[in-house]
């Protein structure tokens, strides 16, 4: 009986050590690895400008937004390899498109991803307090702007999250889309917010200033047409901002990067490798590749995938003499002939190509086609000009001022002056502004804006196509919370 | 206590000195007459015993008449022999062990008699992986088992294998639980010969690995030495070559240029070959990319043991080249082996085993846009074997195979050490404490080189600057276990066993990646980050790391009433660090219940039923695992980089959208069996009927809403517990065996099962899309309610317009691409709308075999011994997605039956250039994969013993054998019985690598 104790002693001894090392559940909470996770972050100026840097990279997947916009509208059309290459852009260049299309999903992700990234500093803006702290928010709301407003331009009503806070899972079947007036309102006062507190120069090049906002600010008044308020900020920005035409000759050159032109502008670079894995991953202008020559073989260009080709009709708009016209549509015919260069004809082959962001010979790293490093000039001084010509003159403000500003934008591409005033000056302006602005993706939603689509893009049909279908999954993702938009 | 027991028997001994003898005599095996060395002969209830010697022979002495002598021998039936008056030899021949019912299976802390399991195992023998003869262990499994499917991701050497045990129940990791030894392990480094069973737990009996259970658990044992026993030397050894087992018909030349032309025609454009007669049959790139590559292996293992220590070592190492790119796509691994164990006290007894691995391995690009094969079968045959695509007429990803396998530099290189090391405690002889701590350090470095390289304008695989990438991954994993084991038997009837005890598991490690640019001289030879002098803007190096934890407590009851009526339950409480510190901790209970029926009074002296038991279990088991170490935070490991300032700026960003919420996926296991053999065991039928269903399914990566930021660089989809898939089926196995007269001797087994698999919930979302079709094409297969998991999803079809009437009379195809012409495939108006559009896609295949089944043979006659394993698999698709749509690409042959003009063809559309929407994905491209493969038939030859008597040598067997012999298919890919293993978008088939034939040559020597 003793020798059973004794075992029995001893049982309990081994019971004793095994529960007092197992059943302390400490030993799951020692995971120490990564203890910096998104709930316990922004505990210093770094953290901010880190999470900054985050917003600013989604800028570079707008990309989409600009090649897709430029096809949508009757500049271009969609090319590639085949009817059946990039399904999206096809259907969108006959807008035939439908709430089933990737590409167009991607502008509504990547666009609500900068959101989300703004709104992760935003959330947590209170946190820390350091010198030019302001400075950072009114970046981050600046940015939140941006994107807000292209999803805008595209989709119409949208969720937005009151309170500066990111969506969390659940939100998609209780955030309703907002109505367009309550978006521009959290988009006017974003920028107005960055207007008050960011300075014309910024501490380093391509991230935003006070010339961005204001820009940006006036052209979401001239979308509303408040044409008063969009040329009170546009003038206000001509007249103190440090902004100048350059010469057009090197605009869309490397050379004409963030040149004095330049009031915002997003910056690629062809120095890190890029796969279709991830598109949106690329450092470098996908849009480029995407445009290039299909098997190009000669100088100054690399070859890309001939998407969005400029039409006939495109090139033919310009005056002979203007010189935007062959800076701005390639006629590759007339190229291969003077240079000896080879090149394939892919699908809807037109004869020209988009000059101004071309991919062009560089040193970038594979997949070549994804890494070009053209940065996207997303508002130009012209731009600015345009705006406030087309405010002053459709809000019967000054005509004449309106000319003046029309006018150096003519002068810098070597046309004569206008005298036109009233509608006439309007349509010139809209020539113009068409003209200036070919292949950098303003067309579709100026057309749109002015109410000008259905007469000008092929297979536009009026109450539909003005804005594009919410896509397909997010409507399910809904469960009935968000309702298509009109006619998908 | 034992001491006084000893000495008794001691004195006993001496008390019968008087009528003191000794035997001797020979045990040889009984069907094959052959000496069994290493035989147990005791003298029953005494210590005195010997062992026979290497022919089978033995003396024992001090034996007096009316002892009992006991002859015992793993795998065969005791003997036991009473000495009569005046006997000096006894010689016995022991019977096998057929029924294999007292065979001992491991079923999970714990081992049981086969005749008393109650849950769904299949046990895979040593003997039956030596008759496969398998380079993976994996392989061991395929048609063997019962409810085990095993696919090959490649047939490339080394290539991963995937195992699914009753189907495919989640959307992410399907693999079962691997233990070695009690330790969680890996199949895939393991060498096969060093295995001595495998069990699997299919059912509800696998609770007790509440943990990651759910995909069902492998139990390997590898060998150990056996109690007093001489050291055996065993060597086993076969070279081999290797050839593909498919190449598939393509266009020749002439014919390639033809078809160009009248695709060019169709679409009227000029004719690419005005002038087709001096091309020939051209190049034949597939002749070109396959090699007649070689196998090798070799293996020496040492075992034995005495009456407190046995031990077993072993080395081995293999040589496998690919039969693509040769050396480029070869594989080695190299083993060495030991397990001791140790009787330290009659209390105490100590295990320790540990396996070091070292693999490397070199691989080609494969099963993708522009890989190897996919080249091979899309370059045109007018092309030379050295011809680069210089004027860009096939587009972006084809180049030639050659240059790319030749352009091709890569190595990676695995060193692990495993093991457990394991103390039992037997304070007394009903309870047993076992502590027990498994390990695994792992080590693995890889190295990618790509050189400046220019295969034409716009190749995607162009290069202009030289990079090597390197990394080096280090993972690492204990589990700790603790239980304890009462055993008692009750008034003689009532048999108890209870367990209980905890493991703890922690997985972590680390990695390190980076890229060094400018590799001296463009050369492989040189490609080293610390001799490159480049320089970078962007992020040259990352890193990651892991901890994993878990935390269980578990205990079972097995109870059994004269080992008649059995029933067991269990309970397990897990916590894992995957989910948030709420949703940490699942209960998982089970029960099982057998009742042998064939003890009953009513069966007992039945003349046909030898055994017969009926058996069930139900029981919850549990899941973390979804890819990915934590699911309810969010890391700060997204991308964020921009340019300011000219250069590029690295920040913060966040990582994967965090799902607080998530917690454990559960599956519901129900399983009925029945074990049933008859005509004194000569053949033996396993039936199981089982149905599981997975709920709370932790869908990883599920799509969420845009507005959260998933589509962020380095962000991604969440993971949800977000649906309920059912699997539902039927195993049976059937194996018989016999002997005719004393040369021959035969057995045939076959097992099949069939499954039915659908997703019966999906929550959040309507389906889950993935694989990848073509080129900007929709995501081809799907996860949806009421269907099978990742079902195919396009147009289904109806034949080829043959006339312009037939076209008119059709609805619009238009939305898909192209106005339809005559010679177009017509698809269906599957909605009725009127119109052909998304809305009208549908099912069009399943890529879950419905069936599975092997047959498995084995002869003797003599000396000579024949086994034939073949396995098939029934009842799925592949997606034919090796055509790149572009143009001047080659063809596969039957483009030859193509339509041509009104009544050519029903089946395969015209040829055109121009606009098509024949190219979207429909049942045109989804295939009947179904298959029937016969794996391994192999000729053995065993040297008589008379002729090896004075040699010292106890066994040479050579032999001859071939693998994957031959396919039975359809398919018209290289290898039907491919997947990547993705539950959704899992049998899409870029070229796969095809399993090569091997013949092998080896040699079994033991002495």
């Amino acid at each position: 009986m003793k020798r059973y104790n004794n075992i029995f002693n001893k049982m309990l001894l081994l019971l004793l050590v095994a529960f007092s090392f197992g059943c302390t559940e400490d030993y799951l909470d020692k995971t120490e690895e990564y203890n910096i996770d998104s709930e316990n972050y922004f505990n210093s100026e770094e953290d901010y400008y880190n999470a900054l840097i985050g917003v600013y990279d989604i800028l570079q997947s707008t990309y989409v937004n600009v090649l897709l916009g430029e096809i949508a509208s009757d500049n271009t059309v969609s090319g590639g390899e085949s009817a059946n290459d990039v399904i999206g852009f096809q259907q969108i260049d006959e807008m035939t498109h439908t709430p089933v299309n990737d590409n167009l999903d991607d502008v509504w992700d990547w666009n609500f991803a900068g959101i989300q990234r703004a709104n992760y500093i935003l959330e947590y803006q209170d946190k820390t307090d350091f010198e030019g702290r302001e400075t950072i928010i009114a970046e981050a709301r600046f940015l939140r702007a941006y994107f807000t407003f292209e999803l805008l331009k595209w989709f119409g009503p949208i969720p937005i999250k009151e309170g500066d806070e990111r969506f969390i899972l659940g939100d998609e079947n209780s955030v309703p889309r907002a109505p367009v007036d309550q978006v521009y309102t959290q988009i006017e006062n974003d920028l107005q917010f960055a207007i008050e507190n960011l300075d014309y120069t910024a501490p380093q090049v391509g991230r935003a200033t006070k010339g961005a906002a204001m820009a940006l600010l006036g052209k979401a008044h001239l979308y509303q047409e408040e044409f008063d308020q969009a040329a009170d900020v546009l003038i206000e920005l001509i007249n103190n901002g440090p902004y100048a035409l350059t010469d057009f000759d090197t605009l869309f050159l490397q050379e004409g990067e963030n040149s004095i032109e330049s009031v915002f502008e997003v910056q690629y670079t062809g120095e890190e490798g890029a796969g279709f894995g991830c598109l949106q991953c690329s450092e470098g202008n996908v849009a480029v590749g995407f445009q290039g020559i299909r098997n190009y073989s000669g100088p100054v260009f690399e070859p890309g995938f001939s998407f969005n080709l400029p039409t006939q009709e495109t090139y033919d708009i310009f005056d002979e003499n203007d010189i935007r016209r062959d800076l701005s549509v390639l006629d590759i015919e007339a190229w291969a002939e003077e240079t000896g260069a080879t090149y394939a004809e892919g699908y809807k082959h037109t004869g020209y190509f988009n000059r101004k962001y071309l991919p062009r010979k560089n040193d970038n790293v594979g997949d070549a086609n994804l890494t070009q490093p053209n940065n996207y000039r997303a508002i130009r001084f012209a731009d600015v000009l345009l705006m406030a010509a087309e405010a002053l003159n459709r809000g019967g403000i000054d005509d004449s001022q309106a000319r003046t500003y029309l006018n150096e934008v003519l002068d810098r591409a070597g046309l004569e002056p206008v005298e036109a005033s009233g509608n006439a000056l309007t349509e010139i302006i809209y020539e113009e502004r068409r003209k200036e602005l070919v292949g950098e993706g303003h067309r579709f939603f100026d057309l749109v804006r002015t109410g000008r689509a259905a007469e000008n893009i092929e297979g536009f049909t009026a109450g539909k196509n003005e804005v594009f279908p919410i896509p397909l999954e997010e409507i399910e993702f809904s469960q009935g919370n968000w309702e298509q938009n009109p006619g998908y | 206590m034992n001491r006084i027991l000893v000495l008794i028997l001691f004195c006993i001994g001496t008390f019968s000195l008087q009528a003191q003898t000794s035997i001797s005599g020979t045990v040889v095996e009984a069907d094959t007459e052959l000496p069994l060395p290493g035989v147990n002969i005791i003298v029953k209830n005494t210590s005195n015993g010997v062992v026979t010697d290497f022919d089978g022979n033995y003396i024992i002495d001090d034996v007096s008449v009316g002892d009992v002598l006991v002859y015992s021998y793993v795998g065969f039936l005791p003997q036991e022999i009473t000495i009569q008056e005046n006997q000096e030899v006894i010689d016995v021949s022991l019977e096998p062990d057929s029924e294999a019912l007292e065979e001992v299976v491991v079923i999970g802390y714990g081992t049981q008699k086969r005749k008393d399991i109650t849950g769904a195992v299949s046990v895979v023998s040593n003997e039956t992986i030596e008759e496969l003869n398998p380079i993976k262990v994996e392989q061991a499994l395929q048609g063997t088992a019962a409810g085990v499917n095993v696919t090959s991701t490649s047939g490339a050497p080394g290539a991963g294998i995937n195992i699914n045990i009753r189907g495919i129940a989640s959307n992410s990791v399907n693999g079962p639980l691997v233990l070695i030894d009690g330790y969680k392990g890996d199949l895939s480094t393991l060498n096969p010969n060093a295995i001595e069973s495998i069990s699997v737990l299919k059912d509800a009996q696998a609770a007790i690995y509440g943990i990651a259970g759910a995909n069902g658990v492998v139990l390997v044992t590898t060998k150990s030495g056996k109690r007093n026993t001489a050291p055996t030397v065993r060597y086993d050894t076969y070279v081999g070559i290797q050839e593909t087992s498919r190449k598939l018909p393509l266009l020749n030349a002439t014919e390639y240029a033809l078809l160009l032309n009248e695709s060019y025609a169709n679409n009227g454009q000029q004719l690419p070959f005005p002038d087709v007669s001096e091309l020939g049959r051209g190049t034949n790139f597939q002749d070109a990319v396959f090699d007649t590559s070689p196998i090798m292996s070799h293996n020496l293992s040492l075992s034995g043991g005495s009456e407190k220590v046995t031990y077993s070592f072993g080395a081995s190492h293999l040589d496998q080249e690919g039969i693509i790119g040769a050396e480029k796509s070869d594989f080695q691994r190299s083993t060495v082996r030991f397990n001791i164990g140790v009787d330290i006290s009659d209390e105490f007894k100590f295990t320790a085993n540990s396996i070091y691995t070292s693999l490397n391995r070199r691989s080609i690009n494969e099963n993708g846009l522009g890989s190897v094969l996919f080249n091979a079968l899309n370059i045109p045959p007018t092309f030379a074997l050295d011809q680069e695509d210089l004027d860009g007429i096939l587009g972006n990803e084809i180049i030639n195979p050659l240059s790319q396998i030749e352009n091709t530099f890569n190595d990676y290189n695995l060193n692990k050490f495993n093991g457990s090391f394991s103390l039992d405690y037997t304070p007394i002889e009903e309870l047993t404490f076992t502590s027990r701590i498994g390990y695994s350090l792992s080590n693995s470095k890889g190295k990618d080189f790509s050189p400046i390289i220019d295969y034409g304008p716009g190749k995607v695989f162009n290069s202009v600057r030289s990079m090597v990438n390197q990394n080096r991954i280090n993972d690492n994993s204990y589990t700790y276990d603790l239980f304890g084991t009462y055993e008692n038997t009750f008034a003689d009837t009532h048999h108890l066993t209870g367990t209980a005890g905890m493991t703890v598991i922690r997985e972590w490690g680390d990695g390190l990646y980076a890229t060094g640019y400018d590799v001296p001289n463009n050369s492989w030879d040189f490609a080293d980050i610390s001799l490159t002098t480049g320089t970078n803007d962007g992020l040259n190096n990352s890193a990651y790391k892991y901890d994993i934890r878990k935390l269980s407590f578990f205990g079972r009851l097995q109870y059994d009433y004269k080992g008649k009526y059995l029933v067991s339950g269990m309970l397990r409480r897990d916590a894992s660090t995957r989910f948030g510190p709420e949703n940490r901790v699942g209960y998982f209970p089970s029960a099982t219940a057998g009742w042998i029926l064939s003890e009953e009074n009513f069966l007992e002296d039945s003349d046909v039923v030898s055994f017969l038991k009926l058996r069930g279990s139900y029981g919850i088991l549990g899941n973390d695992e979804a890819g990915g170490a934590e699911f309810y935070r969010s890391l700060l490991n997204g991308e964020a980089t921009y340019v300011l300032g000219g250069n590029l700026i690295n920040g913060t960003a966040l990582g994967r959208i965090a799902n607080p919420a998530s917690g454990w996926e559960e599956a519901e296991k129900t399983n009925i069996g029945l074990d049933l053999r008859l005509f004194n065991n000569k053949l033996d039928i396993t039936v199981d009927v089982f149905r599981e269903d997975r709920n709370d399914l932790l869908v990883a990566g599920i799509p969420v809403s845009g507005i959260f930021g998933g589509g962020a660089p380095g962000s991604g989809a969440p993971t949800i517990n977000a649906g309920t898939t059912r699997n539902e089926g039927v195993e049976f196995a059937i194996n018989y065996k016999q002997n005719i007269g004393e040369d021959i001797s035969f057995g045939i087994g076959y097992n099949a099962t069939f499954l039915r698999n659908e997703v019966t919930q999906v929550n959040g979302t309507d389906f889950l899309p993935g694989g990848q079709f073509g080129v900007g094409q929709p995501q081809p297969a799907r996860f949806e309610e009421g269907f099978p998991i990742g079902y195919f999803y396009g147009y289904r079809t109806n034949g080829i317009f043959q006339n312009q009437e037939e076209v008119d009379a059709h609805p619009s195809q238009e939305s898909l691409g192209a106005v339809a012409s005559p010679g177009d495939i017509r698809f269906e108006d599957i909605n009725g709308d009127g119109v052909i559009n998304t809305d009208d896609r549908t099912y069009i295949g399943d890529p879950i075999p419905g069936a599975t089944m092997g047959v498995n043979l084995n002869f003797n006659y003599k000396n000579f011994d024949f086994t034939a394993y073949t396995y098939a698999s029934l009842g799925k698709d592949m997606v034919r997605n090796y055509e790149r749509n572009q143009p001047n690409v080659n063809r596969h042959a039957y483009y030859l039956e193509r339509w041509t003009g009104p009544g050519t063809s029903t089946e395969v559309p015209r040829l055109t250039t121009g606009a098509t929407s024949n190219v979207v994905f429909s049942d045109f491209y989804v295939e009947d994969a179904s298959y029937a493969r016969i794996q391994n038939v192999q000729l053995g030859y065993s040297l008589p013993k008379s002729f090896l008597e004075k040699t010292g040598i106890s066994r040479l067997r050579i032999y001859t054998s071939v693998q994957n012999l031959y396919t039975f298919t359809n398919y018209k890919g290289f290898d039907p019985a491919a997947s990547t293993g993705e539950a959704i978008g899992g049998g899409i088939d870029y070229g796969f690598y095809p399993v090569p034939r091997i013949f092998l040559a080896g040699l079994n020597l033991n002495f």
